[in-house]
């Protein structure tokens, strides 16, 4: 033990304010009059609560478009993700050595690696070609294509605690790989694949550096929307707390959902090889 | 008499093993985001696209190259993001140990605590950049009257160049600490329990057990966690582009945003592409090393 009981839980009372402080301090503006917003001292309970704020986002023309949009391309690029991350996840998990497992690798770590700007640069350009800007079609394949290395680390962790004698037995009964992998590994994987699909759904909702530089008017998401408030040369920070807050809450209720898997999630492709 | 008959099992189980080509769609995928973008960025690297300019793009060798190395702002963007990585490191590592130190007692309560600590991480950048740029406002924000009460006089954060770093760096810890916190913890956790009992047995003191036990076994995840922060802070992109765009004027721009910058809001192209392979460059000895550390985690 480092530290007496007391100080131990006075340090851990005081990170859990300081962690919590700004998600409150964000719902509550949300919810308060432009009088309250800019009082002085702050104003941190007394006041009467409005939805003022969330009545001027959600009157804002091309707000439910974009939400949509959110969720279209969250779901589209998480979809993606487990399918395509599945396959390879089962692959790398089952078989120790096949020709083209060190490089795939070793591209999963250079996307966790590299800062994103250096490939949306020429993705960009690229996409003008092909009629990809500004499409949500364009923005759930590049999205699926950065988080697809983040789905198969976590995938591989779920497809290796199962155990290699069921396929064997399934195997004697005459199915094929791919059968075999449908029918029994994923149901047996259920939970991981769960776990994975809002991990990786919480990247893509979070994402802002593609859909800044990919999207227009047409494909904008929820960030994009959060990041436009702070152009205004009016700032006007009742409305924009509304906006991030809207942004946030889903993450926090799924999260409650899945604290177990989380942990692993949050530090996948740190330390595996 | 036992005959020995092949084991049918092991024969088996080469069929049984998944094939390689369930590779296949993740690679059409990395080809799609990494290959093509990657070869095709170098190649736009040593033409002089313009995005504002409609003259075909011709073929100019090293030109970006030597016009981004000449450039000032090259060198002093990637000097701030030295010193942001330099004093972010400094900031999360060791609270990130004491924060898994203290999770790590399992007092009660401990998993509610872990749920809180790991949540700013998960939340949305850009809201919470949003959320920190009004906590930081000079006359309105909380940060300052909290300052105010302890009798600190006003700072105006995002308004000069030393506090806006520090203010960037006070929203990255935010969000960076629970990761560090999560990597020790697990290797905290992976240290057997005896190693403490005997240490304790001799009588060594809590100050020795963590010096000499506890911090040698945790390094090679401090070396992780180092070489994956270093990446993270030259991608440092959401909150920085939130609280201060890089300004007041690029006093708070690092090498990644200048990038951005040179390429989308300068509209020069080619040169931004040039800056993504230096960038590149830079990155590859934190790759390497970080393999290397990686291995010796598990």
């Amino acid at each position: 033990m480092i530290l007496k009981r007391s100080a131990s839980y006075s340090l851990l009372f005081l990170a859990s304010f300081l962690s919590l402080f700004p998600l409150f301090w964000t719902i509550s503006t949300s919810i308060k009059d432009r009088v309250d917003t800019y009082s002085l001292p702050p104003k941190f309970f007394s006041f009467t609560p409005t939805l003022k704020n969330y009545i001027s986002l959600f009157s804002l023309e091309k707000f439910w478009q974009i939400y949509s949009n959110s969720f279209i391309i969250t779901l589209g690029s998480t979809l993606i993700c487990l399918v395509v991350g599945s396959l390879a996840a089962y692959a790398l998990a089952r078989k120790p050595k096949f020709r083209g497992r060190t490089p795939l690798e070793g591209l999963m770590i250079a996307i966790r690696a590299l800062p994103a700007i250096v490939l949306l640069l020429p993705i960009y350009k690229l996409s003008s070609y092909l009629g990809l800007y500004d499409s949500k079609m364009g923005l759930i394949l590049i999205f699926a294509g950065f988080n697809i290395p983040f789905a198969i680390w976590l995938l591989m962790s779920f497809f290796e605690q199962i155990p290699v004698e069921i396929e064997e037995s399934a195997r004697v009964d005459g199915a094929s790989t791919l059968k075999m992998f449908t029918r029994i590994i994923l149901p047996l994987a259920a939970p991981g694949l769960v776990a994975t699909g809002i991990f990786v759904s919480l990247l893509s909702w979070n994402e802002f550096l593609i859909p800044v530089i990919m999207a227009g008017e047409n494909s904008k998401t929820l960030p994009v929307l959060v990041a436009s408030f702070i152009s205004n040369r009016t700032l006007d920070w009742g409305p924009m707390a509304a906006a991030a807050t809207v942004a946030l809450i889903p993450i926090v209720l799924l999260t409650v959902v899945i604290q177990r898997w989380l942990v692993a999630g949050l530090s996948s492709g740190a330390v595996k090889e | 008499m036992i005959t020995k008959v092949p084991r049918p099992n092991l024969l088996r189980r080469k069929n049984l093993r998944p094939v390689a080509q369930f590779t296949i769609p993740t690679w059409i995928f990395f080809a799609l985001v990494v290959l093509i973008p990657f070869f095709y960025g170098v190649y736009i690297s040593f033409l002089n696209i313009n995005l504002a300019s409609f003259l075909p793009p011709s073929f100019v060798g090293f030109d970006n190259y030597q016009m981004v190395l000449a450039a000032s702002e090259t060198w002093s963007t990637l000097q701030i993001t030295l010193i942001i990585t330099f004093i972010g490191l400094l900031t999360q590592i060791p609270i990130g140990i004491l924060l898994a130190l203290v999770l790590h007692e399992n007092l009660r309560g401990t998993k509610i605590f872990r749920s809180i600590l790991i949540t700013p991480m998960l939340l949305t950048p850009v809201a919470v950049g949003l959320t920190y740029r009004f906590m930081f406002d000079t006359d309105l924000g909380v940060i300052n009257w909290a300052l105010g009460s302890l009798g600190i006089e006003k700072v105006n954060w995002l308004g000069s160049q030393t506090s806006a770093l520090f203010a960037i760096i006070i929203v990255d810890s935010w969000q960076s600490i629970p990761f560090v916190m999560l990597l020790v913890l697990a290797a905290l956790t992976a240290i057997s329990p005896s190693l403490y009992e005997a240490a304790r047995v001799d009588g060594a003191s809590v100050n020795q057990i963590f010096r000499r036990i506890t911090l040698p076994l945790i390094t090679p995840t401090l070396l992780v966690i180092t070489m994956i922060k270093i990446m993270d802070f030259l991608k440092l992109f959401d909150t920085l582009f939130i609280l201060t765009r890089g300004g007041p004027g690029n006093t708070t721009t690092t090498l990644g945003l200048w990038t951005y910058k040179t390429g989308f809001v300068f509209l020069e192209f080619s040169r931004a592409a040039a800056l993504g392979v230096i960038i590149t460059i830079i990155t590859l000895p934190v790759y390497f090393l970080w393999r290397r550390a990686s291995r010796g985690v598990r």
